[in-house]
């Protein structure tokens, strides 16, 4: 027995490892590199804590926070709304649900590059899909990533798009513990669709929204890999995101300990939502 | 005035299973029915046909004497009490009860006024804050009734509404639920699998056996003159006793005849009987018309038993027997000495015996 007692380390070692260099690593040596100077190349510098002033002075940074937060501002309720839309639509007696369940999820699983630089096509000025559409039908073109008052949006509906296949499951498992006896009680009432929807669907799937919005709140502060491709952050900076932003310090000006500081900053920001919204949002019982 | 009409009635589902066969069944106003049977004979099917929830294969459904078939459940002017009681989880007692209304924008001074009326015939005044998640299933039950009084319908379905209670629970809410009839005054419609609770609560009880009617009649009716085997079993507790044997025409006297036993029952009342030569039958007997001895009997037939278990009731006990092909059940006084395996005299009082075609089930 004795000689056993390595054994659970041994199960749980894997995992710690991982949690080691990936996670616990990165979090100390990032708060270290907050207070340092760093470009990789010339030894660390210690510099107190003039990052975090230059922070708070950093036009560009807030403006990131600004843009994404304007991106979330489109993204979570258009997200919210029509994964719910579908789902409820999928979680009726239609025909073909599964071939339905399995192209809303097909997105999802594709990478974001991949999907990116598809929806690049759709949306470019001069050769996009969209626009030759709108022209066919006798309107003008739209400059759907080259005028910065519509980027951030096109790329909101465009996320939106993207991870619409993972909510609607959410949701659909959501709907499903909700039982039917509930909507015969309320149609024999004589609710109607949209008051059964109103008083009965959405009060009981309050768990369900309450995690769609925290995982979309979360998942649209990242939003990273489509202003990269798509936009590179412009035109007039206004697709550039937190992230992207935090990106650039790091790995086009080489200000790693700038960037750490941020990247420090803006996770404290997370945070702070995620609380809020769960105050809000959560109901207990 | 709420009669509910049901005309040859079908239910078949869509993977082409017959489940209501060709009912017609009249509910006269302020009627307790109740419907009964084994589980899957599709009790709840009509019940839901009749509310609307449920889509009316064949024939015709009649509320009042109109034709209802195609309309809303919410224009039927029924209330429902669901078997799991449905009661919103995230609304009090109160907007439980009050939902209905407040979703036809009564006004609240009225929707309070009614509530508050339901409240008070239940007695749940003190629990109207309580949500469901927080009650007792008595309590549960309550809130689910006082739904559907609010809404003042014109019939009530309930589909098992007790079968979730606990026994004591249960013949509390049954002593209650017949009180509520009185004071309501309204039709009801009773689904119950259970037979006590059907003879205590109906007015008129239906046996349903496989989506048809079995037999529709008073519970009293029911009891001492069922139409059929299954019914004479399906209804008493304990089990009406059954024994196989064949009628027979011996030098001229009519006799029931098997490997253990023969009587002769041309001195009994049984004149469809002579139609029956040669075929087999099967007799059935209650428990409470098994006697130890044979006095007071004026015809009866002994029968002997090997005891095999005794259950004591109070002041009665049931002794469970074996004969040589078939066993018996009997009621007997709790004073009766009787010792486990020990062998034992029946008298089957052959007055209140039955008979019933071994082919068909039917009385005879
Ligand atoms: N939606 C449905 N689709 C197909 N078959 C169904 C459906 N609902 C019920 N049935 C079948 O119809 C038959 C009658 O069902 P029903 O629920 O009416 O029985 P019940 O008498 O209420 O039984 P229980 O006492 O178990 O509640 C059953 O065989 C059941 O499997
Ligand atoms: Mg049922």
């Amino acid at each position: 027995m004795k000689r056993k007692k390595w054994l659970p380390y041994l199960f749980v070692a894997p995992y710690l490892l991982h949690l080691l260099v990936f996670v616990a690593f990165p979090v100390f040596f990032s708060l270290f590199l907050t207070f340092h100077k760093w470009n990789i190349i010339s030894p660390v510098e210690y510099v107190g804590t003039s990052n975090y002033t230059r922070m708070f002075q950093d036009r560009m940074f807030w403006k990131a926070i600004w843009n994404t937060i304007q991106f979330l501002v489109i993204h979570i309720p258009l997200q919210l709304v029509i994964s719910l839309a579908l789902a409820e639509f999928l979680n009726q007696k239609i025909k073909l649900k599964g071939f339905y369940r399995a192209a809303f999820f097909l997105p999802v699983i594709v990478s974001g590059v991949v999907v990116t630089i598809l929806w690049q096509q759709l949306l470019g000025f001069d050769t996009g899909l969209i626009n030759r559409l709108l022209v066919m039908l006798g309107f003008g073109k739209v400059g759907w990533l080259i005028n910065p008052d519509i980027a951030m949006g096109s790329i909101a509906v465009m996320a939106t798009w993207k991870n619409v296949g993972l909510y609607v499951i959410l949701f659909l498992v959501g709907l499903q513990t909700v039982p039917l006896t509930y909507y015969e009680a309320a149609e024999i009432e004589g609710a109607s669709h949209w008051q059964k929807f109103r008083h009965i669907t959405l009060p009981l799937i309050n768990p369900t929204i309450f995690m769609v919005v925290i995982l979309s709140t979360i998942g649209g502060f990242s939003l990273f890999i489509e202003p990269y491709i798509m936009t590179g952050g412009g035109p007039l900076n206004s697709t550039l995101s937190s992230v992207l932003y935090i990106y650039k310090q790091a790995f086009e000006y080489y200000h790693m300990g700038y960037s750490a500081t941020l990247g420090f900053f803006f996770a404290f920001l997370i945070l702070m939502v995620v609380v809020i919204q769960k105050k809000y949002i959560e109901k207990k019982d | 005035m709420a009669e509910v009409r049901l005309v040859n009635i079908g239910k078949t589902f869509e993977e082409g299973m017959q489940v209501v066969k060709n009912l017609n069944l009249t509910i006269q106003d302020k009627e307790f029915v109740v419907l009964v049977g084994p589980s899957g004979c599709g009790k709840t099917t009509i019940l839901r046909m009749i509310a609307g929830l449920e889509d009316i294969t064949t024939g015709e459904l009649y509320i009042d004497q109109k034709k209802v078939n195609e309309l809303d459940p919410s224009k039927r002017q029924i209330a429902m009490v669901f078997q799991n009681y449905a009661l919103y989880p995230h609304m009090t007692a109160y907007q439980n009860m009050a939902f209905g209304l407040k979703i036809k924008k009564v006004p609240k001074a009225q929707i309070h006024e009614q509530v508050m009326r339901a409240a008070e015939i239940l007695n749940i005044q003190d629990i109207l804050q309580k949500k469901p998640g927080k009650m007792s299933g008595g309590q549960r039950q309550r809130i689910a009734i006082g739904r559907a009084i609010v809404r003042r319908p014109k019939v009530f379905l309930f589909d098992e509404p007790l079968s979730n209670l606990d026994a004591k629970l249960r013949g509390q809410m049954r002593i209650e639920l017949a009180k509520l009839h009185k004071k309501l005054d309204a039709t009801v419609v009773y689904v119950t699998h259970d037979q006590v609770e059907a003879m205590t609560l109906g007015d008129r009880v239906v046996v349903l056996n496989e989506g048809e009617i079995a037999q529709n009649a008073s519970p009293m009716e029911l009891y001492s003159n069922p139409g059929s085997k299954f019914v004479a079993e399906f209804i008493g507790s304990p089990k009406m006793n059954f024994i196989e044997g064949k009628i027979l025409l011996l030098d001229g006297q009519l006799v029931f005849r098997n490997n253990e036993l023969q009587f002769d029952l041309s001195s009994l009342n049984y004149q469809n009987l002579k139609n029956h030569i040669g075929q087999e039958v099967e007799l059935g007997i209650r428990s409470e018309d098994i006697y130890p001895t044979a006095s007071n009997l004026k015809n009866y037939v002994k029968v002997k038993g090997q005891i095999i278990a005794i259950e004591l009731l109070g002041n009665e006990k049931l002794i469970y027997a074996e004969l040589e092909e078939s066993s018996l059940i009997a009621k007997v006084k709790a004073q009766h000495e009787a010792q486990i395996r020990s062998s034992i005299d029946f008298y089957l009082d052959l007055e209140k015996a039955y008979f019933f075609s071994k082919e068909n089930g039917q009385r005879i």
